[in-house]
């Protein structure tokens, strides 16, 4: 503080001095101080012996923190039960769906592969045991904790060549090694330890093109350029979270632009363009590219009917073999007996001979019409038949013309479009609705029916439009695969259903009413059964055995249709889970996740980051944005500590791994769907490598055998000169204290990451240090 | 602009490096460089006749918003609301809305001048009252909406365009047809976008003496003035546009190392004043100005605090009897900030134990009321009333279905970390769930040593005797099932000090008349027979108006955070809201939804909620022309081609791009994040954009020779007037059938008729 004072008070001389480098700094653009700044760390040293050496060395160790008693719990923990089980389909070659893309999932299931695994086993329930199902768990596990080991390597890398000391990358890579949460995630068979892996690899490519920006077009560049697309296409592979990577390295590569434009670094248009399209091409085509590819594979592997068909449209689901929805779908005529089964919630449209009881328990009043229910299961009471109009009661009935085809068989065909009536055999009587709000819905429609005598007030009330999905009036309406809606002629309200169940009076069946959204869901039915003396073994005499009327769906179409899918249900994963958090508290180590637990032993494995080591990556970061903004403030005051090559280094290092921490956190803020603590690990790793780089800098600038005011004026000498010296003993002590208390809170924690459990309660109550841990058994 | 200025580089690099020599003279605002502008002619210099032009632009704005104002003698459109909240003004009787309360004060005013009473109800759709003279109110609504014309046209002068540019960017305000039927009702918007208005003219203005002349009087004026039309109203999306210009200017000047620090720290000084303060205590005086005329007790009580009802004239809390005893009939307020009145009713919890729902409720019902019993093996003593004490062990039991409040270890439909509260059992029926003890926390009254619980002032805790749980309501709201009501839980992990746990008696009696209660009876059947008959005890007495008082910021305070959680609740129920009245942001700016604002019928006076066309797709145009501009320049200036003579001229630009376009951004995109939008929830943001059409046509005309600059505006000018003609009767009133007008209708999803 003292000397900015100082300086302020002559602000003249100095400040005409400072501005006068500046310019020439500019006016030369950045090349003088890039290459000054390589000249403080030839490349050659980059990789050093010594570094080298302890790059191996971290390597093990991360291997070794990952590795640890790996096959312990023989169980099945926490997600283990989703991604085995995708990998298990991935071995049978069913069909599944996952919100999540598919590479990850491929990976594992390639490791299952490779160890020649047939996916019998389907890790239904957390705690089954691997053992007894023979399921080479270890080797997946094995895998996932080889990925997450693969972080620290490449951590360490990205921040050598970002010029970070050696014994500034060890303090990353060890406080890596050392962190319970990622060990916890990395040694279970998830997708993060994948993902991780991936963000970082991304990053250490963007740092190695960049590096490489005064031979722009030479081999290495278009290679390290080309690397980077692919890093984001790997990330988008595992989870969408790739999206937060790839707008890293937009906003770097944006930034980068803006000064390669600058006139003063004498591109021409032209060369500009160039710069523009290449990186267009390889940050943008090329990743949309190779995210395909995983696609690809999918669907050529998953060829089978499983779990996920559902999911899909039904010219999708025709792809896959064995697909019961959509075999012997027969056109439906008038007259034949019908059961017709709601689209969401597979219900029958049902009716008997009871009626809406007068009044409901809120007081209102209803019809005491025969009810309307869906059920479960067909019987015959879910029996219907399609009539055509009365020309009696509905002149416009005269209008049809029967087709060639029909006239030869003898039969009418329900086509799209067509107003039905819809007669429930059993009780002899039609389905209609009417302006009576419906029994616990009380803004829809009650349905109910009425026998032929009324027909004289009420026809009109009968009617019901056919509306078939994805298909054009006239079309016929098919059974099975086909979804429609029937919309009452005269109410425009829809034939919908909810998962909303009638209470004793109505059998505790499920409530069917008249929607007058017609556009919902909730509204979609399909024929599930057909008889009639035309249709013999499910085909209707005179047919092929066909199902498929138009192309199969190409892999385009399954691609948008599949990533739609993904988009929609990922949002949609709103329902509460215990263990879920809000993005807010993530970096301060408030709350885990329980994976797992065993009351003997007091065992529980609970994702928990290792507190010393996230407080001081997020206090780190914070004291960046101190730094600076006060830099800046400075700067704009006209008093420059750091000097341009410093500062440069602080934006284009340290800041594009701040930016990175941001755009992998806040982004959570603004989903709606429910979130967990180990969202945040890529994050997480980010903000580490900014706490170690930060210390780095700060460690050598403070130790610094340069002294702080040299020079014949005595003037204060830039930071930028304190950098560039090596680090002191000083710093050497300091990086010593900070590790070992890492490393002896990771030891302390280290039983909630591998399960070992505790000898007493006080033992383990001991180790709770904040009441919001919510430890099982303490 | 002189385009002999400008250089086109070529490609070689010798040329490059030359234009880089004119790259380093200032042209544009550099932080790097830390060029400061010359001080430029801030203040446009007015142009002739500008006060004759004024004039006429706001003759002829009256005209178009007063124009058959009085056609349609039906309650129109949210006139139900507001014309609704106007009469409680003049009732003096307390309500309660989401909105702050300048512009339904502004309504009550011109309702006092249009001699209401209060008397009518406002029904949507029904017919004004003879008596009632609403044309006035209205008219009071038009002259807020008639002025924005005059003031857009200064704006204009200000943002340094021409007399041809300003005049259009007041004719497109004018001629609008979605701001015109706006103004033309008993609503809050005209008020809200004049308000809107004056705060970007002041701003301008502001910013104009700040580059000529700070701590001139104009300036301390001019800012000020910006202050005040903040503060007048809270529209949150204009104070962050006055925040992010003042940020920017604050960022400007520091870089000014020739200003003395002592004057960069007046200007720092001036506006915390001016921009912070001012607003903030004009705010604070309307709600002070809001409880001095709602001084009696109205429908908005109980959103408020049960001390702040007793104050209110008309409250019978203050015949409260004073201290709870055994037996007593209550209703319990929740003391977290907007807190509600426990309830239950008998529908039941959709999930968990399906028994009856226990919720908080902001309304006043006899299903608030509840009856302080005691512990199953305790009798009810009549002979002598029995106070009940800190630590004492109760039931309360719902007054009208006799269920007992019960919470159990099922979780809560919502907060799934803590337990469900429901009604369970009957009068003779239920178990040791169903006990509470009553822990005093304080009294706002008396010390802390007094054991017994006062109405209104003590704050106690309801903790579950068996699980230890405390009762809370946390401001969740339930879905539909629970009617949006508050969701109340037992907390597992008790919070004691949090004030969503405390609770205060509200509601108080305890006479002869009505007691025993009804639930009682079992207990007392032994005791006697009859109810006449039966010995009573003496009547607990009720306490004085001095012993319940409230603070005017505690009050100021709950009803913010009261309005604040309701509006959250707010959002659309697609089984209530006609699909008609809700559109999504994206359709607004290409004007893809139209609004009826009325009954359709043929024979009714019809009005419907259009924007002009031409200037809503026009502004949306121009502000992808001015980002395009902004980006242009700035790329060009990289290039080291110069498009502006001076810095001045830049920085003008920079102002009016910076007020269009960041003003716009702020006042549209929030309503991507929330909930409830409507169509003229686009209003405001939509002026911003009419500032970007004129200005980026004017900017345009300008490089012309000055007979195609006018051309090209009057061109302009001339097609929105004849749009707005054509589209005229939609916002003066369609009488007949609305298939008449099906040449107007652009595009299909406008309702114009059906």
């Amino acid at each position: 503080m003292s000397d900015v004072r100082q300086r302020k008070k002559g602000a003249g001389e100095p400040v005409a001095i400072t501005r006068a480098q500046l310019d020439a700094q500019a006016a030369d653009g950045d090349d003088k101080a890039a290459k000054a700044a390589r000249q403080q760390v030839p490349a050659d040293q980059t990789y050093s012996l010594a570094s080298n050496v302890v790059l191996a060395i971290v390597t093990v160790l991360a291997v070794i923190t990952r590795t640890w008693s790996i096959h312990y719990p023989g169980e099945v923990v926490f997600d283990e039960v989703h991604f085995g089980k995708f990998a298990s389909y991935y071995l049978r070659r069913e069909y599944f769906f996952d919100v999540h893309p598919p590479l990850g999932k491929m990976l594992l299931a390639g490791v299952g592969y490779l160890v020649g695994y047939d996916g019998k086993f389907l890790f239904d329930h957390i705690g089954d045991d691997y053992a007894k199902n023979n399921v080479p768990y270890v080797v997946y596990r094995l895998w996932c904790a080889l990925c997450g080991a693969g972080v620290v390597p490449l951590a360490y890398l990205t921040l050598r060549e970002m010029s970070v000391s050696i014994a500034g990358a060890t303090l990353c890579a060890l406080l890596l090694v050392f962190d319970n949460a990622l060990i916890t995630q990395s040694r279970l068979i998830l997708l993060d330890s994948m993902l991780m892996l991936f963000c970082v690899l991304c990053t250490f490519f963007w740092v190695k093109f960049y590096k490489q920006r005064h031979e722009p077009f030479s081999a290495k560049w278009w290679g390290w350029l080309a690397m980077t697309g692919v890093g984001i296409a790997l990330v988008c592979g595992i989870k969408m979270v790739g999206l937060f990577t790839m707008g890293v390295v937009g906003i770097a590569t944006l930034v980068d632009l803006w000064e390669l434009l600058d006139i003063r670094r004498g591109l021409t248009l032209r060369v500009f363009t160039k710069h523009f399209a290449a990186r267009a091409l390889c940050l943008i085509f090329l990743p949309f590219f190779l995210y395909l590819v995983p696609f690809y594979i999918h669907f050529n592997i998953l060829i089978n009917s499983g779990p996920g068909d559902a999911f899909m449209s039904m010219r999708f689901q025709e792809t896959l073999v064995g697909n019961a929805a959509t075999a012997g779908a027969v056109s439906i005529m008038y007259g034949a007996n019908v059961t017709i089964k709601h689209g969401e919630t597979s219900v029958f449209l049902h009716s008997h001979s009871h009626r809406y009881p007068l009044k409901y328990d809120d007081g209102r009043i209803s019809s005491q019409g025969q009810q309307i229910v869906g059920y479960a299961h067909s019987d015959r009471n879910s029996v219907w038949q399609m009539v055509p109009l009365d020309p009696e009661y509905h002149p416009s009935a005269d209008d049809y013309e029967e087709t060639e085809e029909e006239t030869k068989r003898g039969v009418r065909y329900v086509r799209s479009g067509d107003i039905v009536q819809l007669y429930h055999v059993m009780t002899e009587s039609y389905l209609l609705t009417h302006d009576v709000a419906s029994p616990l819905t009380t803004t829809h429609m009650e349905m109910t029916t009425i026998k032929e005598e009324d027909f004289e007030q009420r026809y009109n009330e009968t009617l019901w439009r056919v509306q078939v999905v994805d298909a054009d009036d006239g079309d016929k309406l098919k059974s099975k695969k086909q979804l429609f809606r029937l919309v009452s002629h005269q109410h425009r309200v829809a034939v919908s259903s909810e998962k909303l169940v009638l209470p004793e009076w109505g059998f505790k069946m499920q409530q069917i009413n008249g929607n007058k959204n017609t556009n919902e869901k909730t509204s979609l039915w399909r024929i599930a059964s057909v008889e009639h003396e035309r249709i013999v073994d499910g085909v209707e005499i005179g047919e092929e055995r066909s199902d498929s009327g138009k192309p199969p769906l190409n892999f385009m179409s399954k691609f948008v249709e599949l990533q739609k899918a993904m988009i929609h249900h990922n949002a949609a994963l709103t329902k509460p889970h215990p263990y879920s958090s809000s993005p807010g508290i993530w970096p301060f180590v408030i709350r885990g996740i329980s994976f797992w637990e065993k009351k003997e032993g007091l065992r529980q494995i609970y994702l928990l980051g290792n507190p010393l080591v996230w407080w001081f990556s997020i206090l780190s970061v914070a004291f960046y944005g101190a730094l600076w903004l006060v830099d800046r403030l400075c700067l704009r005051r006209g008093l420059d500590d750091f000097g341009a090559n410093a500062r440069r280094w602080w934006d284009r290092a340290i800041g594009y791994l701040v930016v990175a921490w941001a755009l992998h956190w806040l982004p959570f803020f603004l989903m709606g769907r429910m979130l967990f603590l180990h969202h945040y690990l890529p994050a997480f790793i980010y903000s580490t490598m900014v706490a170690a780089a930060l210390f780095d800098f700060l460690g050598r600038a403070v130790f610094a055998h340069v002294p702080r005011r040299g020079g014949a004026a005595g003037q204060a000498v830039p930071v930028g000169v304190w950098f560039s010296a090596g680090p002191s003993i000083a710093y050497y002590a300091v990086l010593a204290g900070v590790l070992a208390a890492c490393m002896w809170s990771f030891w302390y924690f280290s039983p909630y990451s591998y399960g070992s459990g505790f000898a007493t309660v006080e033992q383990l109550r001991a180790h709770k240090w904040l009441s919001t841990w919510d430890l099982q058994y303490a | 602009m002189d385009t002999g200025l400008r250089k086109r580089t070529t490609a070689s690099t010798a040329a490059a490096r030359a234009a880089a020599d004119a790259a380093s003279e200032p042209l544009l605002r550099d932080d790097e460089d830390r060029i400061h502008p010359q001080m430029s002619p801030g203040i446009p210099t007015m142009p002739r006749g500008s006060i004759i032009v004024a004039l006429i632009i706001t003759v002829v704005a009256l005209w178009t918003r007063l124009y058959k104002i009085s056609l349609s003698p039906f309650v129109v459109w949210d006139e139900a609301h507001f014309g609704k909240f106007a009469g409680y003004y003049i009732k003096r009787q307390f309500y309660f809305d989401v909105h702050p309360p300048l512009g339904k004060m502004l309504n009550g005013l011109a309702g006092l001048i249009a001699g209401f009473n209060g008397s009518f109800e406002f029904e949507s759709g029904a017919r004004y009252p003879p008596e009632l003279r609403y044309s006035v109110m209205r008219f009071f609504n038009g002259l807020f909406g008639a002025l924005m014309a005059p003031l857009a046209y200064y704006t204009g002068i200000h943002l340094h365009m021409s007399q041809a540019g300003a005049i259009l960017v007041a004719t497109l305000v004018i001629v609008d047809n979605a701001f015109c039927v706006i103004s033309r009702f008993i609503l809050l918007d005209s008020m809200l976008l004049f308000f809107t208005t004056l705060s970007v003219y002041c701003l301008v203005v502001f910013r104009n003496y700040q580059k000529t002349d700070p701590f001139s009087p104009e300036w301390h004026f001019w800012m000020f003035m910006t202050g005040i039309s903040l503060g007048a109203w809270v529209g949150l999306f204009a104070v962050a546009l006055v925040g992010l210009h003042t940020i920017d200017d604050l960022w400007d000047m520091l870089g000014n190392l020739k200003m003395p620090a002592k004057t960069y720290i007046n200007h720092w000084i001036f506006r915390i004043a001016y921009l912070i303060i001012t607003p903030l205590s004009i705010y604070v005086a309307c709600f002070a100005l809001h409880f001095g005329i709602l001084n009696r007790s109205g429908p908005g009580d109980a959103q408020m605090s049960s001390l702040f009802q007793a104050s209110l004239a008309g409250s019978d809390f203050k015949s409260n009897p004073l201290e709870l005893a055994y037996g007593s009939k209550v209703s319990l307020k929740n003391n977290a900030r907007g807190g509600g009145l426990l309830h239950s009713h008998v529908q039941r919890y959709p999930s968990g134990s399906e028994q009856q729902q226990v919720t908080c409720y902001h309304h006043k019902d006899s299903n608030n009321e509840f009856i302080i019993m005691p512990a199953w093996d305790q009798p009810l003593e009549f002979e002598n009333t029995k106070f009940v004490e800190h630590g004492d062990v109760v039931r309360l039991v719902h007054a009208q279905t006799q269920k007992n409040i019960h919470s159990h270890r099922v979780a809560a439909p919502l907060t799934a970390a803590d337990y469900e509260v429901s009604g369970y059992g009957n009068a003779t029926f239920g178990d040791a769930n169903d006990l509470w003890v009553i822990e005093k926390v304080d009294d706002w009254t008396v010390s802390k040593d007094v054991k017994r619980i006062r109405s209104l002032t003590t704050r106690f805790r309801l903790r579950h005797k068996s699980i230890g749980c405390l009762l809370r309501s946390d401001g969740v709201t339930l879905p539909q099932w629970g009617f949006k009501q508050v969701e109340v839980v037992c907390q597992k992990k008790p919070d004691d000090n949090s004030p969503s746990n405390m609770w205060n008696i509200e509601l108080h009696v305890n006479e002869r008349r009505e007691y025993p209660p009804r639930a009682c009876l079992c207990l007392i059947a032994h005791a006697d027979t009859s109810l006449n008959g039966i010995q009573l005890p003496t009547p607990v007495p009720p306490g004085n108006a001095n012993t319940y008082r409230s603070s005017f910021i505690r009050d100021f305070f709950d009803l913010n955070v009261a309005m604040w959680t309701s509006n959250n609740a707010l959002t659309p129920d697609p089984d209530k809201e006609p699909d008609q009245l809700v559109s999504q942001p994206y359709h607004w700016p290409f004007l893809i939804r139209t609004l009826r604002m009325c009954g359709w019928g043929d024979h009714e006076i019809k009005y419907l909620l259009i924007g002009n066309p031409t200037v809503w797709w026009g502004s949306t145009a121009s502000l992808a022309l001015v980002v395009s501009l902004f980006l242009g320049y700035v790329v060009r200036w990289r290039r080291g081609i110069r498009d502006f003579t001076t810095l001045a001229e830049w920085d003008n630009f920079y102002m009016a791009a910076k007020v269009s376009v960041l003003g716009w951004f702020l006042h549209y995109f929030p309503f991507y994040i929330m909930g409830r939008v409507i169509l003229h929830h686009y209003f405001p943001a939509l002026y911003f954009a009419v500032l970007a059409f004129g200005f980026v046509v004017d900017h345009i005309a300008r490089k012309l020779p000055s007979v195609l600059h006018i051309a090209l505006v009057a061109l302009v000018a001339a097609v929105a007037i004849a749009n707005f003609l054509f589209f005229a009767d939609f916002s003066f009133g369609m009488s007949g059938p609305a298939s008449a007008y099906a040449n107007r209708r652009w595009l299909k999803t406008w309702n114009i008729y059906s």
